[in-house]
């Protein structure tokens, strides 16, 4: 028996889950005036200017290509890092390797803001200060344990006698990992990809720490809710939505892996 | 080609932490002759794994040297040894066809592209892969899969040695009987050393002309299978070929002969009386007959197996199996039973003592 109500539920969840987005999303449309005038469920007087200042103004779109270098060099670092380690793990029995693969995760149990002040320290010393490789780096100590575990569990699901195979078929150690075996985990890539991608580019405090002009990201631009020409709600709002979409790209493309990510208990 | 010999070969895993280590292989020295058809024989977690590995070089032993011919291969590589093998569970390239899947392990040796495809026609052939040549290897069923390794195997003509990890385990009884017979008429055609591990006594007894029994990490007897049924070195060869096993009683000895009970035995392989230690004798249960005079029995079951009849009978505690053919007479009062002279063995600590090995 099918009840006559049964989407009732779900689309009250969905409803509920979408309400602030579409508040973000109606706001990027109205005039600051307007925000600030009171509340109105559609947008009175329709605008694009906001968008129009996010993508003319420097000060804002380069907070967008800021964090996209920063991200794609974070993900970049921690995924060919992670799978040799990763390997390691799944294939090898060595001293301490359990000790190894615990602790790895124990560095993410540490709140950033405690990393921040070393962090800033360590670069200024050392020239890294606002600049992208320095963000990245930061996002690599909370990434690359997370990459690991979620690429060991991958991996593990591989039999070893695959490994075995490709020797007897006269394969070196290296041709098999990069022509099978990379090849074999593509979906586990892909999902250790998309957390990099999603933990760094959502992440404040390191990011602002460590940058002031040249490396600033656009969550560090947004935080500026006032400037000379008074609030700019209707420029925050356009901000924020344009935030959402690159994470919604990449979640489509890995939808299917995600999954099976979460089901190895990885994720 | 090549004659493949260990010499002293011995392996430990590493052992779990302030733990002894285990010894996998407990010195083997074994030939294994260029050309043969071999079975490895023996239970679970013998040891015939780690033994495959170490011919193959996954594996490089914790002692002793492997030799391929005269060349000591021990810490060669496994890719530079022309060995190929076929593991219990289908191992595919998921990302290749088939036909490149099989297409390989001759590729990585820098075959020409007609050659390859005449050899992989071939043998895709023969393993009835022709129709699934250009799918995808991952959306076969794990028997089509299975048919991928065992092809991918037999591909190079190559190679000194193929060795088969239980290969059909995963794979349908009848196509199971199909593929071995294959597999044997190969074999025949290439003469290729083929070592083809199991547990299953029949199908080793099927495939190879020389079984190698394994137990607990040794090999306990090499021989044709006659050889292991009429004389098994080691109890456990008396136990594990043939159904069922060999009846193994507990005795004395005297003047050479075996003392049962108090009962005295026959056998055409008498022993010194200086023997010491657990001495046993052996019999298989067809050579155990209904006689006028010998040892009482009390007879517990009949299982009539069709064209022959194994009886359980009892003398004190001691049990004895035997096969009697079908439509045997069988005493219904006071049954005596008696063993055949020729075939009874005196075992003594779980080895065969007495009598030569090549009667």
């Amino acid at each position: 028996m099918i009840h006559p109500r049964k989407w009732l539920v779900p689309a009250l969840y969905i409803l509920f889950l979408m309400l602030p987005i579409y508040g973000l999303l109606a706001m990027s449309f109205k005039t600051t005036g307007e925000i600030l005038g009171g509340f109105s469920f559609f947008p009175q007087q329709f605008t694009l200017a906001n968008y129009k200042v996010i993508f003319t103004d420097p000060t804002w779109y380069n907070g967008y290509i800021n964090s996209i270098i920063y991200v794609v060099i974070n993900t970049v670092i921690s995924v060919s890092v992670a799978l040799p380690a990763a390997y390691a793990f799944s294939r090898y029995r060595f001293l301490g390797d359990k000790h190894l693969f615990f602790w790895l995760l124990t560095n993410r149990m540490a709140p950033p803001a405690v990393f921040a002040l070393p962090f800033f320290q360590l670069y200024s010393a050392i020239g890294l200060f606002d600049t992208h490789i320095a963000v990245a780096l930061a996002h690599c100590l909370f990434n690359i344990p997370l990459t690991v575990w979620i690429l060991e569990g991958f991996m593990s699901g591989i039999p070893k006698e695959l490994d075995e195979t490709a020797y007897l078929d006269g394969y070196s150690f290296s041709r098999f990992f990069i022509r099978i075996f990379i090849p074999t985990i593509a979906a586990g890539i892909g999902v250790a990809m998309f957390f990099c991608f999603m933990y760094s580019w959502v992440e404040l405090l390191l990011a602002k720490t460590l940058t002031s002009v040249d490396a600033k990201p656009i969550a560090a631009t947004m935080t500026r809710t006032a400037s000379s020409s008074g609030y700019e709600l209707g420029l925050l709002a356009a901000a924020g939505s344009l935030t959402i979409i690159p994470g919604a790209v990449v979640i489509y493309f890995v939808r299917n892996y995600i999954a099976k990510g979460f089901a190895l208990g990885r994720v | 080609m090549a004659t493949i010999r260990f010499k002293n070969v011995q392996h430990a895993y590493p052992p779990p932490k302030g733990q002894e280590p285990v010894y996998a292989l407990k010195e083997v020295n074994q030939i294994w002759e260029d050309g043969g058809a071999y079975a490895l024989l023996g239970p679970s977690g013998c040891g015939k794994t780690t033994l495959l590995n170490t011919i193959s070089g996954l594996l490089t032993p914790s002692e002793g040297e492997v030799y391929f011919d005269d060349q000591d291969v021990t810490n060669l590589p496994t890719s530079e040894r022309r060995i190929a093998q076929v593991f219990q569970f289908p191992v595919v390239y998921d990302t290749m066809t088939v036909f490149d899947n099989l297409a390989f392990p001759l590729r990585n040796r820098g075959m020409e592209e007609t050659a390859v495809k005449q050899r992989v026609d071939q043998i895709a052939e023969m393993l009835d892969l022709t129709a699934n040549l250009n799918k995808r290897a991952s959306g076969l069923t794990a028997d089509g899969k299975q048919k991928i390794s065992l092809g991918r195997g037999l591909v190079r003509s190559d190679v000194n040695a193929i060795l088969f990890d239980e290969p059909l385990t995963v794979i349908d009884p009848h196509l199971k009987w199909q593929l071995r017979s294959k597999l044997k008429e190969l074999h025949q055609q290439t003469g290729i050393t083929m070592i083809y591990v199991t547990h299953d006594q029949v199908e080793a007894l099927t495939f190879a002309n020389k079984v190698v029994v394994m137990y607990d990490g040794a090999v306990v007897q090499v021989g044709t299978p006659v050889e292991l049924f009429n004389r098994p070195n080691h109890k456990f060869v008396g136990y594990f070929i043939g159904s069922p096993g060999m009846n193994f009683l507990p005795c004395r000895i005297d003047g050479g002969q075996p003392v049962f009970h108090n009962i005295p035995l026959n056998t055409a392989y008498p022993v010194g009386s200086d023997l010491s230690g657990n001495i046993e004798v052996g019999i298989r249960p067809e050579f155990v007959e209904f006689a006028d005079d010998g040892i009482p029995v009390i007879i517990e079951k009949i299982e009539d197996l069709g064209r022959y009849q194994v009886i359980t009978v009892k003398h004190e505690s001691e049990v004895i199996k035997m096969v009697v053919d079908e439509g045997h007479l069988i005493p219904t009062e006071s049954p005596k039973i008696q063993f055949n002279p020729n075939q009874t063995r005196i075992y003594c600590d779980d080895w065969v003592v007495g009598g030569s090995s090549n009667e």
